[in-house]
């Protein structure tokens, strides 16, 4: 049993190094958060509606910019696995399908999972610098968070800058450290910027940090996984390209599947199994709940925890399944 | 080659493998047919042109294909059993490495997957880098290797569990004529510890060089079998080899044969073959160059490959 939790943890590591140190991943990263930090230059003049266009918006670049690497780093992982032959080097040792299979899971969710973290920083962040109207002791009208904005756009120049720091002086890989070092300087900014409110003064995470929105990026970090299963699942079968095709397929038909398989779910059967089958990707997305001031209730995160752990075991059986059989030529 | 035992370690019988495409359909009947037994402690040479079908029948040995019809056997076990795999090392025929770690990280990484300690891990990590010579490149990522680099990091990773079963596809495969003088030197120092090597390869002088028997493919079936001095020995023939002797002498010699045989004899100087010469000057070279970039040549065989 040792063994096989040894061998799990190191094929998982190996995934999400090999994951990080691929170029396209600190690309898309660093995009997303720059696209989520430019929101607040580019939504404005909406009648107090800011912060709410930001934070819808910079949601949305989490899912979407998560969808792309769940879907790029299984579509790599697996399938440009067996097709360069790596996979077979390693189920040449005594490592069974399952556990290799079950191993990139992990060290692919664990990809996603950092980058949600680095997502769900920048959203914070970029809700605060929002021109919001303020109501205060000491201060009244619209005011946008510049100082907050400065250091949310200074962090990836930053993170890059000290991974190409560490890459020249100790030749560590410089996609992997600026991944790292992207989600150290985010999660610092915020930290930071939480002790402060708007005008500068001290006033230790007031209302400044909107943290209900953090619970809506944790729902779509669950979405994320479910799709990292769901891809990982369809590259045992297909190459890269089809695999973030089909990926985004499923992504596009669970976003409509209450239009368009619920409302005929109970008169038809088909309609009912595929509504059943197809994950429905708005039990993850809760944007509409933060309106008005609200929040997103627990017992919801848990029962959509529920339902995102049920599909993704239920998506991986028939993953390994697939890998059991296929052929690694 | 030293008496070996015969317990047959890989047995196969009537193997048939046949690739269908998407819809199933038979695309290629890549073996057909085919019987072998490897015995343990040989060093066994699979050879046939592109296509043959040697590539496939080490894939199933390896349990990373499925046999269409036919019993495999390795170490008397279906070759799907992970715990068989413990006792067996590959080299692919491409080197299959992940390009972004580096060959540390490649071997630690392997030797990880066979639940070696640590300690054992970094000492055997470390004699295999000394011995493929790539001591100075180990912290470089494997992407950026030349194809002879990654092939010595891949003969690393198929040795870092000390297997009993060592299955070689094309392992001289872009390397210098040092390296495959290695290789070879290698293969003949496991085989004498007992270990069973089984070899795939085009170059037709290194199969010669180390194999005790050798099965040759075509259209997946197996043609011919046997030792290989059996195979290539030609019995109507006889060659004297004999230090340079006087003209008078000579000429007596050759009359003589001449009357008895009723033809001309072939008669030429031997000469060293192009490898022997080569590793000379290498050797020779190598005394006084300062610095290397590349894969430094070394005599080193790795401790634990080599002790008994």
């Amino acid at each position: 049993m040792m063994l096989r939790i040894k061998q799990f943890l190191a094929l998982a590591g190996l995934t999400a190094v090999e994951a990080l140190r691929q170029p396209i991943c600190i690309l898309l990263a660093v995009s997303g958060v720059v696209l989520i930090a430019a929101l607040p230059l580019v939504i404005m003049h909406t009648f107090g509606e800011d912060g709410k266009q930001v934070r819808d918006g910079a949601l949305a670049f989490h899912f979407v910019f998560g969808l792309f690497i769940a879907g790029h780093a299984a579509g790599t992982m697996l399938s440009r696995e067996m097709k360069s032959g790596t996979a077979s080097a390693v189920l040449s040792k005594p490592v069974s399908r399952e556990l290799f299979f079950l191993s990139k899971f992990a060290g692919i969710t664990a990809v996603v999972v950092l980058f949600s973290v680095c997502a769900a920083a920048a959203t914070l962040l970029s809700e605060r610098v929002a021109e919001k109207f303020y109501f205060t002791s000491g201060l009244t009208g619209y005011m946008t968070d510049n100082q907050t904005g400065t250091m949310l756009v200074c962090a990836p120049l930053a993170a890059c800058f000290v991974a190409a720091l560490v890459n020249y002086r100790f030749k560590r890989p410089f996609a992997s450290t600026a991944f790292v070092m992207l989600m150290f300087f985010l999660v610092l900014v915020l930290l930071v910027c939480g002790l402060f409110d708007v005008t500068g003064r001290w006033m230790p995470y007031d209302i400044g940090v909107q943290w209900r929105i953090l619970p809506v990026s944790l729902l779509i970090t669950m979405a994320l996984v479910v799709l990292t299963a769901i891809a990982l699942t369809i590259s045992t079968r297909f190459e890269m390209v089809p695999t973030m095709v089909l990926c985004g397929a499923v992504f596009l038909l669970g976003l409509m599947s209450d239009y368009v398989l619920g409302r005929y779910a109970g008169s038809s059967r088909l309609c009912g199994f595929l509504y059943a089958v197809v994950p429905n990707w708005q039990n993850f997305w809760t944007v509409d709940a933060l309106a008005g001031g609200g929040s997103v209730p627990l017992k919801y995160i848990l029962s959509a925890g529920y339902y995102a752990v049920i599909y993704t075991a239920g998506i991986l059986c028939l993953g390994m399944l697939s890998f059991r059989h296929t052929e690694m030529k | 080659m030293s008496d070996k035992e015969d317990a047959a370690i890989v047995e196969v019988s009537k193997l048939v493998k046949v690739f269908r495409d998407f819809w199933r359909r038979p695309k290629v009947r890549a073996v057909d047919g085919l019987d072998l037994d490897i015995r343990r402690g040989e060093i066994f040479g699979l050879l046939g042109p592109n296509g043959s079908g040697k590539s496939t029948t080490i894939k199933i040995l390896l349990g990373l294909l499925h046999a269409t019809s036919g019993d495999v056997l390795v170490f008397g076990r279906l070759p799907r059993d992970v715990e068989t795999k413990a006792r067996i090392g590959y080299l692919p025929e491409e080197s299959y490495l992940y390009n972004y770690l580096t060959p540390y990280e490649t071997l630690d990484f392997y030797g990880r997957l066979f639940n070696l300690d640590s300690g054992v891990r970094a000492e055997r990590i470390d004699q295999l880098l000394e011995m493929t010579g790539l001591r100075h490149a180990a912290r470089r990522q494997v992407g950026e290797f030349s194809k002879g680099m990654a092939r010595r990091v891949g003969l690393a990773q198929a040795l870092i569990n000390d297997p009993e079963l060592v299955i070689l596809d094309e392992p001289t495969s872009g390397l210098d004529p040092v390296g495959c003088r290695q290789v070879k030197d290698l293969m003949l120092a496991l085989a004498k510890r007992g270990k069973t090597i089984i070899l795939s390869s085009h170059l037709l002088a290194d199969v010669e060089d180390v194999c005790d028997r050798v099965a040759i493919l075509y259209n997946g079936s197996i043609r011919a079998q046997g030792s290989v001095n059996q195979l290539l020995e030609k019995r109507e023939s006889v060659r004297l080899t004999m230090p340079s002797l006087p003209p008078d002498t000579m000429k007596r010699i050759l009359e003589l044969v001449r009357e008895k045989i009723g033809k001309e004899p072939e008669i030429d100087h031997p000469s060293m073959n192009l490898e022997q010469f080569f590793l000379e000057v290498v050797e020779k070279a190598n005394r006084t160059a300062s610095q290397q970039s590349g894969a430094t040549p070394t005599d080193a065989m790795a401790g634990y490959l080599t002790k008994e």
